[in-house]
């Protein structure tokens, strides 16, 4: 009963079938492959018929002028040339995506770290900031951009707490230059999420490392850098990667944040990738070109994704591997 | 002597391509439509399913081979669900069509009405006057009036009175209009107007001064000077003369608020908007009227209405057809304004005393404001690329609108981007 524990039963070995080609399934193992496919198969059909399948035919309609009602137009790269050379707000709603995720992933970590660590220390009442902190990430989005909106109007609390220090508030959601970093703020009131991941990393690092760095005359900063910041090197990676693919694709929080139903504005200063392929989609019946704005958007996506796990190498530490 | 496991392997997969191809045309195919009962779909919310269902009742009772299945989809859903459902293959006998009907018709997703119309006998210029070819493409006609009602202008009667200002009529030229704007304004809590920002409120305007958006040869003319001239007008009422709220001032009202919200709170003495102003003002604790929209160098006002259209994928064109007369037709449009949903597009009904004087609406309230507007009615530009076009102005009015500028410059702008949409 040692044998397939922690493997798919059933699944093809390569290690095994180089060696020798076997030619006869015991019926024990062929029962294991039927159960395999069978406990596997919803989530087969649906990856195959509403993600697989779809992804392929978007493909082909990049390709393809069409509206969704008439028969679809071949047009070969022309979709793309057009995104990539004509169209002005394709590379404005891209630039925007940059401009978001750049600030608000790396932002969103620092505060999430920050936060997780001030939470692992010691203090009365620690429980109820840990909910606190969690707290926002529950709020439904469509409530919390409500109450964005009324903090952020030119004469609410955000402005008059400037005021105070000395500094004329700008009209954020109102102003083309203010509305990208008024949506980062809204992105950064969720750091709570990461900071729960953060914390239970924390608490998995082994007390004796830190009586060792106490041992040896490290500060708490010291501490910090040299165990704590390793140690949760994994989960600050997969919050980056979760965080970078989340950023790109950000497009409910444009839309309730709209000011007077424009999404996008004003004049597309809000425009994301996402938000532009809905419009020209659903909006404009360009399906052909919304199809091209999404691989493209899938590439740009693939291309930081391989980033960041190129570099990891670098930084990111796991106890188990051996370098 | 084939691998088992990857034999194994591989059926699995074609079996789940299979299945999962078999799923998706499943859902292509679905919905109702084989029993013989019509489907319909119209936007809106509670009121309006009900409005729409009881219609239905009224039809279905006196004609007992008309059944139509109603489906409500919420507004902002609305387009695109439709588009799905009519993408699909699986697109409802009749639905509702307003301003971006002709996305619909210029792809031939709409039946052309022509036809059923001369068969039937019915009278369009005689039940819909005006509007009667509202939905109109390349001459054929694509939908039935059923909702038409005009902007008007909402005035609240204590304020007016306390400035000792005559009441708006549709006499009232632009300078009249303004006059009673700045009378009406105490700096920095209350507003004359409450602006015109929306492509209905200001589209009047470039309309009174015989401008057009899209030419009668469908060309865009949207930097005309007339158009031009308006569009100033309108936004320097809130950043020069001050008699407007700026979007930054009712941003600090509260989240969403414009105009229709800012007249219930008494904070702007006068607002332009449709029929659903005066339910929005039912609750209200102070006295107020509607009259038709001032002028300009002439009459013109922006209309807000909703058509009924046969898609092409309806079975029994027939019988949708005959359903959507009977749904225009007196009785079952006067549900309309029995449960205040709208102004019904249906002109004896329209003249009626049941709309005339509604029990719902304040006793002195002038009704027929509705009908006076109806004769100048602008006839907006119902372009197959409606959408791309709202999309134009908005790409380039945003900062125009919150901080003020030249509308000349941003209508250029917005003109280069409407000629290389409409080709």
């Amino acid at each position: 009963m040692t044998t397939t524990v922690d493997e798919a039963p059933g699944a093809a070995r390569p290690a095994r079938r180089a060696g020798r080609r076997r030619t006869k399934m015991s019926p024990r193992r062929r029962k294991e492959a039927l159960y395999f496919w069978l406990f596997i198969s919803p989530w087969l059909i649906g990856f195959v018929g509403f993600l697989l399948g779809p992804m392929i035919a978007s493909v082909y309609i990049s390709l393809t002028e069409w509206d969704s009602f008439t028969p679809p137009e071949w047009v070969g790269l022309e979709n793309y040339a057009k995104a990539l050379t004509e169209d002005p707000v394709f590379w404005k709603a891209l630039w925007n995506t940059f401009y978001f995720a750049a600030i608000s992933v790396p932002l969103g970590l620092v505060i999430g770290v920050w936060l997780a660590n001030l939470l692992n220390k010691q203090v009365k009442g620690r429980k109820l900031f840990r909910t606190f902190i969690y707290l926002p990430t529950l709020v439904p989005l469509v409530a919390t951009a409500m109450v964005f909106k009324m903090v952020l109007a030119p004469s609410g609390p955000l402005n008059d707490l400037l005021g105070w220090v000395g500094i004329d508030g700008p009209e954020w959601l109102l102003s083309a230059t203010w509305i990208k970093p008024a949506l980062i703020i809204l992105s950064v009131w969720g750091a709570g999420g990461a900071t729960v991941l953060l914390l239970s990393a924390m608490n998995g690092i082994p007390r004796e490392l830190y009586e060792a760095a106490e041992i040896d005359g490290a500060s708490p900063w010291r501490q910090f850098w040299a165990v704590t910041f390793p140690q949760i090197t994994p989960v600050i990676f997969f919050n980056l990667i979760m965080g970078l693919i989340g950023a790109f694709q950000i497009f409910s929080q444009v839309y309730i944040l709209a000011p007077g139903g424009n999404v996008g504005g004003p004049d597309n200063a809000s425009q994301m990738m996402v938000t532009l392929l809905f419009q020209e989609a659903f909006s404009f019946y360009h399906f052909g070109y919304a199809s091209a704005v999404a691989w493209l958007l899938f590439i740009v996506i693939l291309v930081f994704t391989l980033i960041a796990f190129r570099t990891a190498r670098k930084w990111v530490f796991y106890e188990t591997e051996v370098r | 002597m084939v691998d088992k496991v990857r034999w194994h392997t591989r059926a699995g997969i074609a079996a789940t391509a299979l299945i999962g191809a078999a799923g998706l045309t499943a859902c292509g195919s679905g919905g109702g439509g084989d029993d013989g009962a019509l489907s319909m779909v119209v936007w809106g919310g509670d009121a309006e399913k009900e409005t729409y269902q009881q219609r239905i009742d009224l039809i279905e009772a006196e004609n007992p081979d008309i059944e139509i299945e109603l489906q409500l989809i919420p507004s902002d859903q609305y387009a695109q669900k439709v588009q799905t459902m009519i993408a699909g293959g699986d697109g409802p006998d009749i639905m509702q069509v307003a301003e971006n009907v002709n996305s619909y018709s210029s792809k031939s997703q709409l039946l052309p009405l022509g036809e059923h119309i001369d068969s039937s006998g019915l009278d369009m210029e005689q039940r819909f006057g005006p509007v009667a070819d509202l939905y109109a493409y390349e001459g054929e006609t694509y939908a039935i009036p059923d909702r038409s009602g005009a902007m008007v202008v909402f005035y609240n009667k204590d304020l007016f009175d306390a400035a000792g200002i005559e009441y708006p009529t549709a006499e009232w030229t632009q300078e009249d209009a303004h006059a009673a704007m700045e009378q009406l304004t105490v700096p920095g809590e209350q507003w004359g107007y409450g602006g015109a920002g929306w492509w209905a409120q200001w589209w009047s305007f470039a309309y009174q001064n015989g401008g057009q958006i899209i030419d009668d040869s469908g060309r865009p003319t949207a930097n005309s000077p007339e158009v031009a001239e308006a569009l100033q007008w309108a936004n320097d009422l809130a950043h020069v003369d001050h008699v407007v709220p700026t979007p930054a001032e009712y941003a600090d009202m509260g989240p969403d608020v414009g105009g229709d919200q800012a007249f219930a709170a008494q904070t702007v003495a006068m607002n332009t908007t449709g029929f659903w102003g005066i339910i929005g003002l039912a609750e209200a604790d102070f006295d107020w009227g509607i009259a038709p929209m001032w002028q300009g160098e002439q009459q013109a006002v922006s209309g807000f209405g909703s058509g009924l259209a046969i898609t092409r994928d309806s079975e029994n064109p027939d019988k949708a057809f005959e359903a959507i007369e009977l749904l225009t037709d007196v009785e079952a449009q006067q549900v309309l304004i029995d449960n205040a949903l709208d102004v019904p597009a249906n002109l004896e009904v329209q003249q009626s005393d049941a709309f005339l004087h509604p029990e719902w609406a304040p006793e002195d309230l002038n009704m027929g404001a509705f009908g006076e507007s109806a004769d100048f009615i602008l006839r907006a530009p119902f372009i197959p690329e409606w959408n791309e076009m709202m999309a134009a102005f908005d790409d380039n009015l945003g900062t125009f609108w919150n901080e003020g500028g030249d509308a000349q410059t941003e209508l250029d702008k917005v003109q280069t981007q409407l000629e290389s949409i409409i080709e």
